[in-house]
């Protein structure tokens, strides 16, 4: 497609930033100076919660497993659910950073930096799970392929190892992509600080000066790399999806989990963006550059998402249905209606049909309504990784195994240390680094000037 | 990794001390005499047959009830690790079930008392020198007078003897006495025929069989022996199906595989007995006056006190009369109320007047058993009333088995010195002044005379766990130190008295050579005589008075109690040995802890459901537990197994359920009733969910546990055959072409797969299940516990559904939901299935599961890293994850000296399934190179093969179309489970055969 020629469109006149540049720079670098009362209290809650995930981690090498609610057949439960459902996370940010960068959606410019800081730590967040997860964890490099004296390499032919790959290369384009945004922002910031912050931004700016040079091949870069980062969104979660459709248990074993986990994935990860943001640009004063025109846009890539998992849900049940498959049906019956129902109706409430309140323009645009549907969007994501795991090992093949699942202390403990990691990184990201896109909205600003340059010099 | 993996509790100087200290009994083999080595001596020069890594085989005979099983015990370095049923023992021929196998848990017991005890001013019991407990003992004896008394289990042989001999001496009496005597059948016996014996059965050649309420596959008489029998008689071979029917209240293990089920209410199988006797006898033959007799039981008569239709009745009389011959047994509940004789003789009668007396029941054999209940009841009066000083019970429990309102317990403390020669601080040692630690079976010499014909030995295999005593020895030493009348006690040794009473026999039998005699019994097991010709029996002039008593039971409760034995706990003396705690009831399949059965309806009436606590009210008593409803329950009837409930014996029986005897009150007549009283039964709102291993009970159609008509059976159709013969439409099942689609898509899709797999050649190693064989009596999980090192993991982990049991028997229930269809259940032995197209090993990530080149998916233990997505892919659900260190709670102290080191005990952290007992393949195939020659079909077998008392599986290499294995898959009753998967799984189960009223 020819996305890349295509000019910049008109802008919408909601996005029209009546700061000026040296207005930009010093309100993003205002974000970055001494932390306030509220912000240390939430650091300290986010690293007491990732504290009590590491002492129940700890707990679970030093005796095993079992302190987790795993009820055999339910071999795997909340940590592969959590890990899921933080996979899927990191999607609307590089959905949001790359793809709409590529389409030219102007208005990605002010979300762009945080959701992307979010897709790092979300994918960060993720790679602890193989870890906390397996039986031995000490071991866990057993599952790379390095070269060893023994010969041994992994099983190529394991979805688990497809994982591996996944997240691993997920983590480095998109960490990469985040640190190569960041520099003219950075130095930037260096410009205007002193002391020991100067010498660390300096190092971080990587010597950027802002020439007609640099910035081409800076602008190049970035574009190819949104290129790169671009099928990610599309293949990391596909291959997570075949850790299930791979496999032969009934309601895993669908071709339709690629495309499904696909807009899953983006719909969390955008339940997870407003969650973040709406409060965020309060905390930081920073309401001018993130308006009611991107959360309205926010929102309706939300409900397209959301109406995908709706017809994919029904299209499960009519599958099954069509299959005569007696394990489907069973497990498809017993989703709503077995022991587990509650689970099942949280998923398809929260998914489903709070997603179609966003039909209405008025709840798109009023900020309160769209923090409350997206905590729903965050729980009712969790609850179908939940659903769609526990709950379809719970009764497969073989009825006399059948079991239910009680998540314990532990498994708690692991979920509430996972926000509290992701916590803690993303506060600790947001005080040291611009968290919106300095150079990008001062190209926002109307003023007279060359295509592709919009330098701040 | 090597942290978890090392072995808690065996240190060096321990191990030493076992290895060194084993050489001499190790040479029991070839006859030679223990010695015991006092020293500590590294092998300088290795004893012949003492060879690290070589298991050495030992006879012996199990001691766990009165049947008396011949046993082999394998040992490793000088210490015991497992056991498997002799061969050539007549009684139970090469079989073992559950009971008789963790007999080795009774040896490595925590719980063992390890030294002599004596309770001293502080009223506490410490540890003394033996020679100070002998001393004590043989000064109260001499004090005692005479009024001293000897209580003890019911075995028969030379130490029965001897202390017979040794009681009569000091002028004491002695009474032999286990729970469960079979009095009511012995006093049938005399009554019907003027014997007072047990005769043995003969279920093999019996081609319809009748049970009222005997469980006689759990622990009538003698269960190994009645399996084998009913599995031949009731297999399907050749067309010819032995048709069981099931008369009582309640479907325990071997009313589940009855073919028809007459629920009865407690008490009424008497008449129903009657009836069918009263047929029977009508048809002729009968003597006139037995016929006359009979006559007032009509059919009729038993309907209406039953709710059994007349019709129903005559044809049963009708089948049993023609199948010949036939056999009718009653025990169990049947003859555990107070109407429990009259029973028996009717059933006598029974047996008599469809002339199976002399062929299926066999008199001459005269098993073993007690003087019964009323001795015990006589000794207790005399405890009470002062006249015992000086009480030794030995292996005995009449504290825990007798109903608290027997008041044994208090008898017992009017005893003024109490001995207990035991090896556990159960309940009545524990109230015992002087407690004298016997030798375990393994550990002594012995021998057992548990029927006519049979002269069983044991031998010591190792030296013992503790400083303990054969009992024999603590006999002659006590008699050596009294001296008086005891003098003439002169043997050196147990051991040399028990020679000396083998070479009389030896000098009875003629036997030219006493030491050959003797050595060749020692390696043989024992000396087995062709089974006794039956004595020819003739009625007693009582033979006639037959009589049926309406059952009356105390109290005003809607429901009658039935307490009855665990069929692993027996009477409460498994309660302390894991395996039996965990491997499930095989009726409910519930672990670890009591329950309380109701049927269906009155589980209506209650509004009750599984795991709500039930309280029930007897006028002895009040108990709680949790409820279980059982399909297969009358709606009178509430019951409760025994074997719970202890409140000494050690921490794994200590505080675990409820003791179901509680609620029953003191013995009126010659025998216990367990089932005498009724109870009130109220929800108490307390909830605790069951420890069961049991999911949903239910097939749902999934064809998991198959069954066929027995007319098509017969015909040899396959189960499709059947299946449209039955009147189903043809599309219900794949047509022609869609058949060959899912052939030509599936072997695409195996040949994919096991790309990058090893070539395949032969061996490929299967297995053939039969379930018209397999009885669900779950001996052959058991072996699998004891072969593979598998953890016991503990009530709180298998409430969260972590059992470890790499096989285990699924019971699904047929029919019961809806009014006139009978509940039934059908058993599978499920366990990896070693499919060549396994869903679990693609999705390892490390090839940690992996196909051998011999056709066994291996699993590395070294190399799992504990993914668990193997577990979630196998559509068996038969691999087990490490959650916790097992490796390091399972077996606490000396526990762990039973591991089987040709097996790796698994570090937490790893997943582990059925190997196909590959440790047993690889020894065959090691033993085969060496002799340079291929292996034998049935040389080596897996331990589930190996115990199973049905010979339901049979292990084999399916690339050899010689083989067993490959000639029984080829059984048109063959089917896999869950073919559809393309699984293309190693193991092939044949449907059971359904023997309905139609066929």
């Amino acid at each position: 497609m020819a996305v890349v020629a295509r000019p910049i469109p008109d802008r919408a006149p909601e996005l029209e930033i009546t700061q000026t540049q040296a207005d930009v720079t010093r309100d993003v670098a205002d974000t970055l100076g001494r932390a306030s009362t509220g912000y240390l209290l939430l650091l300290g809650g986010a690293i007491a919660l990732f504290l009590a995930g590491l002492l129940t981690f700890l707990i679970l090498v030093k005796d095993g497993l079992g302190h987790a609610g795993y009820n055999p057949p339910i071999f795997w439960a909340v940590f592969i659910t959590t890990f899921v459902f933080w996979i899927g996370i990191g999607h609307a940010g590089t959905l949001i950073s790359a793809i709409l960068f590529l389409f030219r959606s102007p208005w990605r410019t002010a979300v762009y930096r945080s959701t992307e800081a979010m897709t790092v730590f979300a994918v960060m967040t993720a790679a602890l799970f193989p870890i906390i997860h397996i039986g031995r964890q000490w071991i866990f490099y057993w599952l790379l392929p390095y070269p060893n004296q023994r010969w041994l390499w992994p099983n190529f032919k394991s979805p688990l190892l497809w994982d591996v790959f996944a997240i691993s290369t997920y983590f480095t384009v998109s960490t990469v992509f985040l640190v190569f945004g960041l520099i003219p922002d950075v130095a930037a910031v260096r410009d205007k600080v002193t002391g020991w912050r100067r010498i660390v931004y300096t190092l971080a700016s990587a010597g950027w000066q802002g020439t007609d040079n640099q910035w081409r091949h800076y602008t190049r870069a970035y574009l190819y790399l949104a290129a790169l980062a671009t099928p990610l969104v599309l293949s990391v979660h596909s291959v997570v999806s075949w850790d299930f459709a791979v496999s032969i248990v009934p309601a895993w074993h669908g071709t339709i989990f690629a495309p499904y986990f696909v807009a899953g994935a983006i719909y969390s990860g955008l339940g997870m963006v407003l969650t973040l943001i709406i409060p965020l640009r309060r905390a930081l004063g920073i309401e001018q550059m993130i308006t009611k025109y991107h959360f309205d846009n926010l929102a309706k890539l939300t409900l397209l998402t959301g109406s995908i998992l709706f017809y994919s849900y029904g299209m499960e049940y009519f599958v099954a249905w069509y299959s005569g498959n007696t394990f489907e049906q069973t497990t498809f019956f017993r989703r709503p209606f077995g022991s587990m129902w509650w689970a099942g109706w949280t998923m398809i409430i929260c998914n489903a049909f709070v997603s179609q309140l966003l039909w209405f323009r008025k709840i798109r645009t009023n900020l309160t309504a769209l923090f409350v549907i997206s905590i729903f969007i965050n729980i009712g994501m969790w609850f179908e990784r939940f659903v769609i795991i526990v709950s379809s090992l719970s009764n497969d093949y073989i009825p006399w195994a059948w079991s239910d699942m009680n998540p314990t202390w532990a498994d708690w403990g692991i979920l509430a240390g996972s926000f509290g990691w992701f916590g803690m990184w993303f506060l600790l990201f947001a005080k040291s680094f611009p968290i919106v896109a300095i150079q990008e909205i001062k190209e926002m600003i109307p003023m007279p000037r060359k295509r592709g340059g919009g330098g701040h010099h | 990794m090597s942290d978890d993996s090392s072995q808690a509790g065996m240190d060096r100087r321990k191990f030493l001390t076992v290895l060194g200290a084993s050489g001499g009994g190790a040479l029991a083999l070839s006859g030679c005499s223990t010695s015991r080595v006092e020293k500590l001596v590294p092998y300088l020069v290795q004893s012949e047959d003492q060879i690290p890594g070589i298991a050495t085989w030992y006879a012996s005979t199990c001691t766990e009830c009165s049947a008396g099983c011949g046993v082999h015990v394998r040992t490793r370095e000088g210490r015991a690790v497992k056991l498997e049923g002799n061969p050539e023992h007549p009684v139970n021929r090469g079989k073992l079930c559950s009971r008789g196998q963790a007999s080795l848990q009774g040896l490595y017991n925590p719980g063992r008392i390890k030294a002599p005890m004596a309770r001293g001013a502080d009223g506490r019991l410490a540890e003394i020198t033996w020679d100070d407990a002998i001393a004590r003992l043989a000064g109260k004896l001499t004090a005692a007078g005479g009024k001293v008394a000897v209580l003890s289990g019911a075995g028969r042989g030379t130490f029965s003897e001897l202390l017979a001999d040794w009681t009569g001496a000091l002028g004491g009496r002695l009474v032999r006495w286990e729970p469960f005597d079979h009095e009511p059948l012995r006093a049938a016996n005399r009554q019907v025929f003027g014997l007072d014996q047990l005769p043995a059965h003969d279920f093999a050649s019996a081609k319809y069989i009748l049970s009222f309420g005997a469980d006689f596959l759990e622990t009538w008489l003698s269960p190994t022996e009645n399996q084998r029998g009913f599995a031949d008689a009731h297999g399907f071979a050749q067309g010819d199906v032995a048709r069981f029917v099931h008369v009582g209240p309640r479907q325990d293990l071997t009313g589940l595989n009855a073919d028809e089920w007459l629920a009865v209410s407690p008490g009424t199988e008497t008449v129903v007995a009657l009836a069918i006797a009263n047929v029977v006898a009508a048809a002729g033959g009968a003597p006139a006056a037995l016929v006359g007799a009979l006559a007032k039981y009509t059919p009729a008569m038993a309907a209406q006190e039953t709710g059994i239709p007349a019709a129903r009745i005559e044809r049963i009389a009708h089948e049993f009369a023609a199948a010949k011959p036939s056999l009718a047994v009653a025990g169990g509940i049947g003859a555990q109320h107070a109407g429990a004789t009259e029973l028996c003789a009717a059933v006598n009668l029974l047996n008599f007047v469809a002339g199976n007396v002399g062929h299926t029941v066999r008199f001459g054999a005269d098993l073993a058993a007690g003087d019964g209940y009323h001795a015990l009841a006589q000794l207790g009066t005399a405890m009470g009333g002062g006249q015992v000083s000086v009480l030794i019970v030995h292996e005995a429990n009449p504290v825990y088995a007798l109903p608290r309102a027997a008041g044994f317990a208090d008898r017992l403390k009017k005893v003024p010195f109490k001995v207990a020669i035991s090896p556990f601080l159960d309940e009545t040692a524990a109230l015992c002044d002087l407690l004298l630690p016997p030798h375990h079976a393994l550990e002594r010499w012995d021998d057992a005379a548990p029927r006519a014909g049979v002269r069983s030995l044991m031998q010591p295999v190792m030296e013992p766990v503790y400083t303990t005593r054969a009992a024999g020895d603590i006999l002659l030493a006590t008699a050596r130190k009294a001296g008086g009348a005891l003098a003439r006690f002169n043997a050196p040794s147990w051991e040399a008295h028990l020679r000396g009473r083998w070479q009389a026999l030896a000098a009875e039998r003629k036997e030219a050579d006493a030491d050959a005699f003797w050595h060749a019994a020692l390696q043989r097991g024992g000396v087995f005589d062709e089974p006794p010709t039956p004595a020819a029996v003739t009625l007693a002039p009582t033979a006639t008075q037959v009589s049926y008593t309406r059952p009356a039971f105390e109290g005003k409760g809607n429901y009658v109690f039935a307490a009855y034995p665990h069929g692993m706990l027996h009477d409460g003396r498994g309660a302390n040995k894991p395996w039996l705690l965990e491997v499930a009831d095989p009726v409910t399949k519930i672990t670890w802890n009591s329950w309380v059965e109701v049927g269906p309806e009155a589980a209506r009436a209650l509004n009750v459901r599984n795991g709500e606590i039930l309280r029930l009210t007897s006028p002895h008593g009040t108990l709680e537990a949790p409820a279980y409803i059982h399909p297969g329950l009358h709606p009178d009837v509430v019951a409760m197994p025994i074997g719970y409930g202890h409140t000494e014996y050690g921490a794994f029986a200590q505080g675990r359920g409820v003791n179901a005897l509680d609620l029953l009150g003191a013995p009126a007549g010659e025998f216990v009733t367990y089932v005498s009283t009724r109870v009130a039964v109220e929800k108490t709102g307390d909830y605790r969910k069951l420890a069961t291993v049991e999911g949903t009970p239910r097939q749902l159609g999934r064809g998991i546990a198959e069954a066929i008509p027995l007319a098509a059976a017969r015909k040899g159709l396959t189960l499709a055959e059947a299946y449209l013969q039955e009147g189903h439409p043809e599309h219900e099942l794949n047509t022609p072409l869609e058949v060959q689609a899912l052939k030509g898509w599936s072997e695409k899709q195996f040949e994919m797969t096991r790309k990058g797999d090893y070539a395949r050649t032969t061996p490929q190693w299967g297995m053939a299940i039969d379930l018209a064989r397999c009885t669900g009596c779950q001996a052959c999980v058991t072996a699998c516990y004891a072969e593979n090192n598998i953890p016991t993991v503990g009530e709180y982990d298998i409430l969260k559904g972590r059992e470890m049991t790499w096989m285990r028997i699924e019971r699904y229930w047929e029919g019961g939901e809806e009014p006139g269809v009978p509940p039934s259940a059908r058993f599978v032995p499920m366990l990896c299935q070693h499919c060549a197209n396994a869903p679990c090993e693609p999705v390892c990530p490390v090839y940690a599961a992996y196909h051998t080149a011999d056709g066994l998916n291996g699993q590395v233990y070294n190399r799992c890293v504990g993914t668990r997505y193997c577990a979630n892919n196998c559509p068996y659900k038969v691999r087990y994850f490490n959650w916790y260190k097992y490796n390091e709670i399972a077996w606490p102290e000396p526990l762990q000296l039973q591991l089987n080191p040709d097996v790796t005990v698994r570090a937490r952290g790893v997943m582990e399934k059925c190997t196909f007992c590959i440790q047993r393949i690889r020894g065959a195939q090691n033993q085969a190179r060496l002799e340079d020659r291929p292996i034998r079909d049935g040389e080596f077998t897996t331990a589930c093969a190996q115990a199973c008392p049905s010979d339901a599986i049979v292990f084999g290499d399916t690339g050899d179309p010689e083989s067993r294995v490959v000639a029984i898959k080829q059984d048109p009753r063959g089917y896999r489970v869950l073919e559809d998967l393309n699984t293309r799984s190693a193991i092939t189960y044949l449907a059971k055969v359904l023997h309905s009223v139609e066929a």
